[in-house]
């Protein structure tokens, strides 16, 4: 980076806001330096650092916690971090209005704890929580368990502020729960890894804490018949808040039990609520699996990444969206693919909304790249094979490279390609990191 | 765009028709006027056709039609629409989605439908009842409204305080784009990658394609539902209410308000039990299981009564509860009994701000000598103020439009929004500078150029056209050629 440009980076956020040289090695991402970090202030330093790094053809990398940054593949040019981290104020939270606006590097917790005081809650619960942020769980539509009954970010998202690759200050949506005044901006950066804008304030949609909240997990013998269970409860009358898959090797992770498989299920609402779906869960289950035991509510936060953390260093973890029927069968295949290649993998999923995620074992020494590379592009395959789609979360780039990160988004890519152009048409936000290389 | 001359069209009108087949082409110029506006009467204009496709084929092979001729055109489902939003522009071509109202495929396992956009919003619930499931977002014209013109408006209903507007239901769309080519937006499975294209292309109004091919998520019935009617002398007692019900945690799956004028109304339409002396009844229902209803009725029940209610019960029964449900559901037809004419608002404020719009509401349209009528969606804060007037006293209705752009200003102030459910259409294209900057609005329009980048496909709308809110005038009042026929009623 010119010198000249760093000043100006600091005269805009002052100097010890700005990070270099050796300072930089949390910002390293697949071997990769940024030039510099630069940690704005305000919503409008943010505005004057977006609107330097255009000017000198700097591409930008926002950052919040540094929790996703190893999603997408990594941009050719390692460029400018634009941290968000000091940026963590709520802004608003009227609980008489079940809304809040936060600025963008809260970190989840944080947020959570806040809310929790005055008696609410963002209904959302993705992993990472103490250092994930609001901004970064929006940009990269992060979610957890609960999504089963809450939705994920685009259901409780009512209004943004952004700063666009231009240096422009745009406002999306509102701070009312329900609007249709003119298009949904907000939704298009849900999930949109920093693309299309530095997300700066955001304002969602609140709901009351529960009364009560249990889990329990019923042990199966094998994926399929927890699958099977899975349709059975989904059918029921209850209304259960997370519905999770997880195979032998995951559960071990958790250190919840010995099985082959089991489903984990949770319960919210009043007491009498919750005692009485555990009763009918056991009822429905009867003969199926084994009986529903209770499980500690510490393990929340740990189902989601389940599978992921079943292995010290996997060699990569891929995320297949399929459909909910099809969790345990893909589960199975995905488990058989890998054996028959070598491998050792493990497997959990969001089994009521069909989101699976495989994690690939290193094995005793390092497996050869084509090895994994060619177990995930069969589990790509699979996912294809329900009508559904796969994403590399993680993996060595070398391994990104082989496979691709993202899935084929078909006609839809360009579409997708002509927004970005739209919005960005300098492409100086997050260049080359998301679908269709964009 | 081009005008469509004279001489031209009879050689169009047969191509359409070589294209849709025979009696699928509207040209004759009384046959367009059924066309010529939505529920909002107060705008108008004449398509050169409306075309009946019945396959996805045939919309692409019109929209590239289109495109070839340089015409407009837009899309329309029921037409009960109440922003001008499916209004044709002066020519062009309005393709009507009403011969593709099939329901494609239902997968209960997996909990989704995939359906053609004419279906009416009713017929889906109806089609996957019987399996013990339902469509939840319920737009009080649902027995007439499709799920295509909901995409468009994403529009809500009653029961979206608990369970979302129709955005939150949608998993994919096969769209038409808007130079023909014909494309899948999302899909079956609940995430899609990539940015959320289904997230904007619905609420889009029809400007970034035509939806051929819809897939809803539909939800289990739930095993228990309540209805608590709680009657207030004070209106400012039956919104304060409202928030009691939020504090003590509780999420209804609807709360509605109903005053005094509106209940008179109701009551001389239909009979549905609503007390005429009260300034306001709150109409608030909970479902989900039937274990631990009664606690959250005690708690409903406290919170109304603490807030000043003078009378709360529940309704006894399905045939009490549904009686209840008529009063709010058509009150809108029921004003005919108080008055020939009412332009509906459609503001949101934040919940808390209830009293002090309300009494703004009640203010502003006093100041013009007029008389409002409030039926709304109390639980999230979207109000319905209806204006009531007489079209044939001249200048009545100038003030009406006056009077709605000022109750749209207090909206905007306190933090709301100009339009919960019903969109900005052409109706309040003009007033979106009241919440969005130039910048915002600039970066809506990239995003419809990145759909939409000839503007073909419904120009005129969403965006602010004329200089200045005072040039605004929209044209008089006539009633629609099917009301002068006698054969609907605005509502």
């Amino acid at each position: 980076m010119q010198a000249a440009v760093l000043e100006k980076l600091r005269g805009i956020v002052g100097a010890p806001h700005v990070l270099t040289g050796v300072e930089l090695s949390p910002y390293v991402v697949e071997g990769r330096t940024p030039e510099a970090a630069a940690f704005p202030g305000s919503l409008d330093e943010v505005r004057r650092v977006v609107t330097l790094a255009a000017e000198s053809d700097l591409p930008i990398v926002p950052w919040g916690g540094g929790t996703a940054a190893a999603i997408g593949t990594p941009a050719p040019r390692a460029g400018l971090v634009l941290g968000l981290r000091r940026l963590d104020r709520i802004l608003e939270h009227e609980p008489g209005d079940l809304t809040a606006t936060v600025e963008a590097g809260r970190t989840m917790a944080d947020l959570q704890s806040s809310l929790r005081e005055r008696g609410q809650w963002l209904s959302l619960d993705p992993p990472d929580a103490d250092r994930a942020t609001v901004g970064g769980v929006l940009a990269t539509n992060a979610s957890g368990p609960r999504r089963h009954l809450y939705g994920t970010m685009r259901d409780h998202l009512i209004g943004l502020t952004v700063v666009t690759g231009e240096g422009t200050v745009v406002h999306g949506g509102g701070k009312v729960v329900k609007n249709v005044a003119g298009y949904d901006l907000p939704k298009l950066f849900v999930g949109s890894c920093g693309t299309l804008g530095v997300i700066v304030e955001v304002t969602v949609k609140l709901r009351p804490v529960v009364d009560d909240e249990r889990l329990v997990a019923i042990p199966f013998e094998r994926l399929k018949d927890a699958g099977a269970a899975v349709r059975t409860v989904m059918g029921s009358d209850l209304i259960p808040n997370a519905i999770e898959l997880l195979d032998a090797e995951a559960l071990r992770a958790l250190g919840l039990m010995g099985a082959p498989a089991a489903m984990v299920i949770g319960f919210d609402g009043v007491a009498e609520q919750v005692a009485w779906q555990i009763q009918e869960l056991g009822r429905l289950v009867q003969g199926a699996g084994g009986e529903p035991r209770p499980v500690s509510s510490d393990i929340w936060p740990r189902l989601g990444p389940a599978a992921a953390e079943a292995f010290a260093a996997p060699a990569a973890v891929m995320r297949l969206c399929v459909l909910p029927t099809q969790v345990g069968e893909v589960m199975e295949q995905g488990s058989a693919t890998a054996r028959a290649r070598g491998l050792a993998s493990a497997w959990s999923g969001h089994a009521g909304v069909g989101v699976v995620t495989g994690a690939l074992a290193a094995g005793g020494e390092r497996p050869a790249v084509t090895g994994v590379v060619d177990v995930l592009r069969d589990w790509r395959g699979i996912a294809r094979a329900c009508a559904g789609y796969a994403v590399l979360d993680s993996a060595p780039l070398a391994v990104k490279e082989a496979v691709g990160v993202w899935d084929d988004a078909g006609a839809a890519g360009r579409i997708m390609l002509r927004i970005k152009r739209e919005l960005d048409p300098k492409n100086v936000l997050n260049p080359g990191r998301f679908v269709g290389s964009m | 765009m081009a005008t469509l001359t004279a001489d031209r069209k009879p050689a169009l009108r047969k191509e359409l028709e070589g294209l849709l087949g025979r009696g699928a082409v509207l040209s004759d110029p009384d046959e367009l006027m059924v066309y010529e506006s939505d529920g909002l009467t107060l705008f108008r204009a004449l398509a050169d056709f409306v075309v009946f496709p019945s396959s996805v084929e045939h919309v692409s092979a019109v929209v590239k039609l289109a495109n070839r001729e340089d015409l407009p055109f837009v899309a329309r489902g029921a037409g009960t629409g109440l922003s001008g939003g499916c209004l044709p522009a002066e020519g062009g071509i309005v393709i009507s989605l009403m011969r593709m109202n099939h329901v494609l495929e239902v997968d209960y396992d997996n909990q989704f439908a995939v359906v053609e956009p004419g279906l009416v919003n009713l017929h889906l619930s109806w089609k996957v009842g019987p399996e013990g499931y339902y469509y939840a977002p319920d737009p009080s014209s649902q027995q007439a409204c499709t799920l295509g013109g909901n995409i468009a408006n994403n529009s809500g209903g009653p029961h979206t305080l608990k369970y979302g507007v129709t955005t939150n239901h949608v998993l994919g769309l096969e769209v038409v784009m808007p130079d023909g080519e014909i494309v899948w937006l999302g899909g079956k499975t609940r995430d899609s990658q990539g940015y959320d294209l289904v997230g904007v292309f619905v609420g889009s109004e029809g400007t970034f394609g035509i939806a051929t091919k819809i897939v809803v998520r539909i939800l289990k019935k739930p095993q228990a539902v309540k209805t608590v009617l709680a009657v207030f002398d004070e209106i400012d007692h039956a919104s304060a209410a409202v928030s009691a019900i939020i504090a003590r945690g509780l999420v209804p799956a609807a709360v509605e308000m109903i005053d005094q004028l509106t209940i008179g109304a109701v009551e001389d339409a239909f009979g549905c039990g609503y007390p005429r002396d009260a300034a306001a009844v709150l109409l608030v229902e909970l479902d989900g299981l039937a274990v631990g209803m009664e606690t959250q009725v005690e708690r409903i029940e406290a919170a109304c009564r603490e807030s000043g209610a003078r009378e709360v019960r529940t309704a006894k029964d399905e045939a009490e509860r549904q009686l209840l449900w008529k009063g709010r559901k058509s009150a809108f037809g029921a004003y005919g009994r108080v008055s020939p004419a009412y332009m509906v608002m459609d503001g949101v404020i934040p919940r808390t701000k209830l009293p002090y719009v309300l009494r703004r509401v009640n203010e502003i349209v006093d100041a013009y000598g007029l008389r409002v009528g409030n039926v709304f969606h109390a639980g999230d804060g979207n109000l319905h103020p209806n204006i009531l007037y007489d079209p044939r006293t001249p200048g009545e209705e100038a003030r009406v439009v006056a009077a709605g752009a000022e109750i749209m200003k207090v909206c905007a102030d306190v933090g709301g929004s100009i339009s919960g459910e019903h969109g900005i259409g052409l109706e309040k294209a003009d007033f979106m500078p009241f919440i969005f900057s130039a910048a915002d609005l600039e970066l809506m329009q990239r995003l419809k150029h990145a759909f939409n980048p000839d503007g073909r496909c419904n120009p005129g709308k969403v965006f602010p056209t004329r200089k200045t809110c005072g040039e605004a005038g929209p044209v008089a009042y006539r009633p629609h050629a099917i009301e002068e026929q006698g054969l609907a009623q605005r509502f």
